[in-house]
């Protein structure tokens, strides 16, 4: 239980997943800013510009932020440990 | 908890505090040169000042950020927006020009050709205001051109308002300062 | 990127990037849009009066009361960026000492295109004083109807939208009003 929690709260996610997000995060900052920029000056609205925008984030960090598990397709394979002579 | 945190500062080295010293240090200095240089570039002692009064409404909001020049040999005109400090006066104000009147000096005794932009004298009243400023002059029957810090030119709305806040809360200043503190001991790449 | 804590702060600095790239987007699009409105300026009448300064009450100053009307159609300047107008009448003189003199005698605050379309008819706003507390032999004055145009964000910009087709003169002062 304690460990599901932490879990939770640390959010890890895998290499993959990482290199996931970041791309993810950048492209849709790009598009988010760009898109609401025009369609505020299509409208001619503030408004419209800052409500677009507002919720494009807010999507994008429903999307980053939590640890999904299509970021943890891929966990780091270990090694198997090596037995040494000592615990012979 | 706080044994174990000890611990691990201890195992970062001394090299590694100095290192963190050094980079703080270094954003403090960027920070003040930035500032610096700014006030250098537009003649003014502060060219970033946040709204902390209502008098501008609707035009300034408290904590508005505004950007200010003082170009040297300007005259100001009528309707632009000075931020000005008066002698014994500890906060500057915000307002706008109603009147200008470029005063001729005598130099010894010889009327000069032409106002200069240091001689003008200058009455402002806040937008959301009935009267002009005259009472908030501390005795002086114009505003002189002495006392303006700059003219506004530039405004970005609401960012300022986190040192409002910080002014009008205290403990906000004292849990981030030391938030960011805890951050900086505790991360570590 | 690999906690939560880790993510949040990538995210927040590219986020705080592009917002200022957006507000620095909006800001320049002001200069797209340029508009030149013109209006008129009528006086139609200019009196002086003497009375009693405003903190010395015992001594005596001139004051002039300017009845105007203005037309304007100021709503080309409204855009996205719009935050407001400040539109100012402002009486422009040299007097016989050399001062240039400027002194707005009227303002308005218009926050919505509908209220843009000016056509006002009144007297001045704010009291009109001479610096040698005297209008006599002062020369004629300009009027203008000026204009501060405010964004939401960026760089305050001003014009001119009516100006007086010919200076007016200032009348001798009476004692008493009419």
């Amino acid at each position: 239980m304690s460990s599901y929690i932490q879990h939770l709260v640390e959010g890890k996610i895998d290499f993959e997943g990482q290199k996931a997000v970041e791309k993810i995060a950048h492209n849709a900052l790009i598009a988010v800013t760009a898109i609401s920029f025009l369609l505020g000056l299509a409208l001619q609205s503030l408004r419209v510009t800052f409500g677009a925008y507002g919720l494009g984030v807010t999507i994008l960090f429903l999307t980053v932020i939590p640890a999904w598990p299509i970021f943890n397709k891929h966990p780091v394979v270990w090694l198997p440990a090596q037995e040494t002579k000592k615990d012979k | 908890m706080f044994a174990e945190e000890l611990k691990s500062l201890r195992r970062l080295g001394f090299r590694h505090v100095l290192l963190q010293i050094l980079n703080f240090a270094s954003v403090l200095a960027s920070g003040l040169m930035i500032w610096k240089g700014l006030g250098l570039v537009t003649n003014t002692e502060s060219p970033i000042v946040v709204v902390l009064s209502g008098s501008m409404e609707p035009a300034f909001y408290r904590g508005d950020l505004l950007f200010l020049t003082n170009p040297p040999n300007t005259r100001y005109q009528t309707g632009d927006i000075t931020v000005y400090k008066i002698p014994g006066q500890d906060i500057p104000i915000v307002h706008r020009v109603l009147e200008t009147h470029d005063v001729v000096k005598k130099v010894k005794g010889v009327r000069e050709s032409e106002p200069r932009p240091e001689n003008q004298l200058l009455l402002t009243k806040g937008d959301n205001n009935y009267a002009d400023d005259v009472e908030l002059y501390q005795g002086l029957e114009w505003l002189q051109r002495q006392h303006i810090v700059g003219k506004v030119r530039g405004f970005l709305p609401y960012v300022g308002y986190v040192t409002i806040a910080m002014n009008d809360f205290p403990q906000l200043k004292y849990a981030l300062l030391g938030g960011l503190g805890l951050l900086a001991l505790i991360q570590r790449e | 990127m690999h906690s939560v804590y880790a993510r949040i702060n990538n995210v927040s600095a590219t986020l705080s990037t592009s917002l200022m790239i957006l507000l620095a987007a909006i800001a320049c699009s002001s200069f797209l849009f340029t508009a030149n409105p013109t209006g008129s300026v009528n006086i139609s009448s200019v009196k002086v009066f003497s009375a009693e300064a405003r903190r010395y009450p015992n001594r005596q100053q001139e004051f002039a009361f300017v009845d105007f009307n203005i037309t304007a159609d100021l709503s080309p300047l409204f855009n996205w960026n719009t935050k407001q107008l400040f539109v100012y009448l402002e009486a422009q003189y040299t007097n016989t000492q050399g001062v240039q003199n400027e002194v707005v005698i009227w303002d308005r605050i218009v926050v919505r295109k509908e209220d843009a379309l000016l056509n006002y008819a009144g007297k001045n706003k704010y009291p009109f004083r001479e610096l040698s507390k005297k209008f006599k032999n002062i020369p004629p004055a300009n009027y203008t109807l000026k204009y501060n145009l405010m964004p939401y964000v960026g760089l305050l910009t001003y014009g001119e939208a009516a100006r007086t087709t010919a200076p007016v003169a200032f009348p001798l002062a009476k004692e008493r009003v009419e």
